[in-house]
């Protein structure tokens, strides 16, 4: 496209000639012609009939400054952040008693009798089931024992035979299914302490 | 258009803004803890997503996701492989449901992630649903619902039948037994089947015990009537055992 300075002088000196032809304007005509539109009533704004404030208050314009509206963002995020944790389910990492308890500690002993292993470690609830945190020590006649400070509840386990075969514990309170196909030992620790068979 | 616009001004805009920000914010949060668990302890890839979804769907029905996390990784320990871990969290999730649903059913509106874990894995022993609500119903108070549902699942676990373990365990709080007292049960009913004794005349005798002593009955390694000096092990710690060896090694879980 082109632009032709030639035209645009052209339309400008006809729009000066005509502005010079047209009729002073009084300085107080906007205000006059504002004091007469405050006077009118507002035009209705068809809302429900069941709930007109609360309606009234939602779709009514207001003046936000942004200044706000990040305070009142912030403060409602918040409020629903809140609100959410109190309906969410809380944490419980812990074993379900455990959890619901005091926080007791009480040293429980654990023994395996396999004098052909090379090594025994326990792995349960209580250490997220790893294979190599908790290690026995061998003694006398081939009896691993370890002793560990446990939280009062209910806590399963199983014995890991040199890091490959999963063995449960004899004398364990109760055996259950783990839902793998294969029993984990269960042990109940009370605050007066832990007897086994 | 001019109603739509102003409902969109002002405070709406703010709150609009607000539930963008924060409404996801527990489920991202979840997810995240359930990953950097999960990949800690060296889950693979495609087993982590399984695992986060059945989580997530947990987290959205008002269920605990730690313990489908924690099974995961009860399964990844003992080379269990992945397939089978997915269908025991799921099974460990639909459990929690019912569990919950028993319990609500008892009259708790909205347990906590220690009762409905506790619910479930009482499922996962043997109880049923109504077994379950009895056994919260006679808790005096919420705080003993979960572990009596505990000490009920390892007596169920010990071979007594549904009916004795919920009688025991109910007849126990009706008796105003303290938690430590609920939770010496197990220990104590091991120890009497140890002596040949049947489940019946153990209840029995748990429920003869006095109030407020100890219901260790005489076992090797403790006083006679079970009444330890000091109500406890030295140390927190019984005298060792004698102890049979292990039975031949078996391969339980066959490495992949």
């Amino acid at each position: 496209m082109t632009h032709d300075t030639g035209s645009d002088e052209m339309l400008e000196a006809a729009a000066r000639a005509y502005a010079r032809g047209l009729p002073e304007l009084p300085a107080a005509l906007d205000d006059r012609v504002m004091a007469v539109v405050r006077g009118r009533p507002v035009p209705a704004v068809p809302r429900p009939r069941h709930m007109p404030n609360v309606w009234r208050w939602l779709v009514e314009p207001k003046q936000v400054r942004p200044a706000f509206a990040v305070p009142l963002a912030a403060a409602a995020a918040l409020a629903l952040f809140f609100v959410a944790r109190q309906t969410a389910p809380r944490a419980a990492s812990a074993p379900a008693v455990a959890a619901a308890l005091p926080a007791d500690t009480i040293y429980v002993r654990f023994e395996l009798a396999a004098p052909a292993a090379r090594n025994v470690a326990l792995a349960g609830s209580f250490n997220s089931w790893g294979e190599q945190s908790i290690v026995l020590a061998r003694g006398v006649g081939g009896t691993w024992s370890v002793t560990v400070a446990l939280p009062v509840g209910e806590h399963r386990y199983q014995f890991v035979v040199d890091g490959e075969r999963w063995v449960s514990d004899p004398t364990a309170h109760a055996q259950v299914a783990d839902g793998f196909g294969v029993t984990n030992s269960v042990i109940v620790v009370s605050p007066r302490g832990v007897v086994r068979s | 258009m001019i109603l739509l616009v102003r409902i969109l001004s002002g405070f709406a805009v703010a709150w609009l803004l607000a539930m963008v920000v924060s409404a996801p914010a527990p489920l991202l949060a979840q997810a995240a803890a359930v990953h950097t668990q999960l990949a800690a302890r060296g889950l693979p890839a495609d087993l982590t997503v399984a695992v986060e979804s059945l989580a997530a769907r947990a987290g959205a029905q008002g269920l605990p996701w730690e313990p489908l996390a924690d099974k995961a990784i009860e399964g990844w320990a003992k080379h269990v492989p992945a397939a089978r871990i997915v269908a025991a969290v799921r099974v460990f999730a639909g459990r929690m449901g019912e569990g919950r649903s028993a319990v609500r059913g008892a009259g708790v509106a909205e347990p906590d992630a220690a009762l409905i874990r506790a619910a479930a894995e009482a499922l996962g022993s043997g109880l049923a649903q109504p077994e379950i609500g009895a056994v919260v119903r006679a808790a005096p108070r919420l705080a003993l619902a979960a572990p009596a549902l505990t000490v009920a699942a390892a007596l169920r676990a010990q071979g007594f039948s549904s009916e004795q373990a919920v009688a025991v365990v109910a007849e126990s709080m009706r008796g105003g037994r303290t938690m430590t007292q609920l939770l010496d049960i197990p220990q104590a009913a091991r120890a009497m089947q140890l002596q040949g004794m049947p489940p019946g005349e153990i209840g029995r005798r748990i429920l003869r015990a006095p109030p407020h002593g100890t219901i260790m009955p005489g076992v090797p390694g403790m006083p006679p009537g079970g009444m330890l000096p000091g109500g406890m092990p030295p140390g927190g710690m019984p005298p060792p055992l004698p102890r049979q060896p292990i039975q031949p090694p078996i391969m339980l879980n066959p490495m992949p």
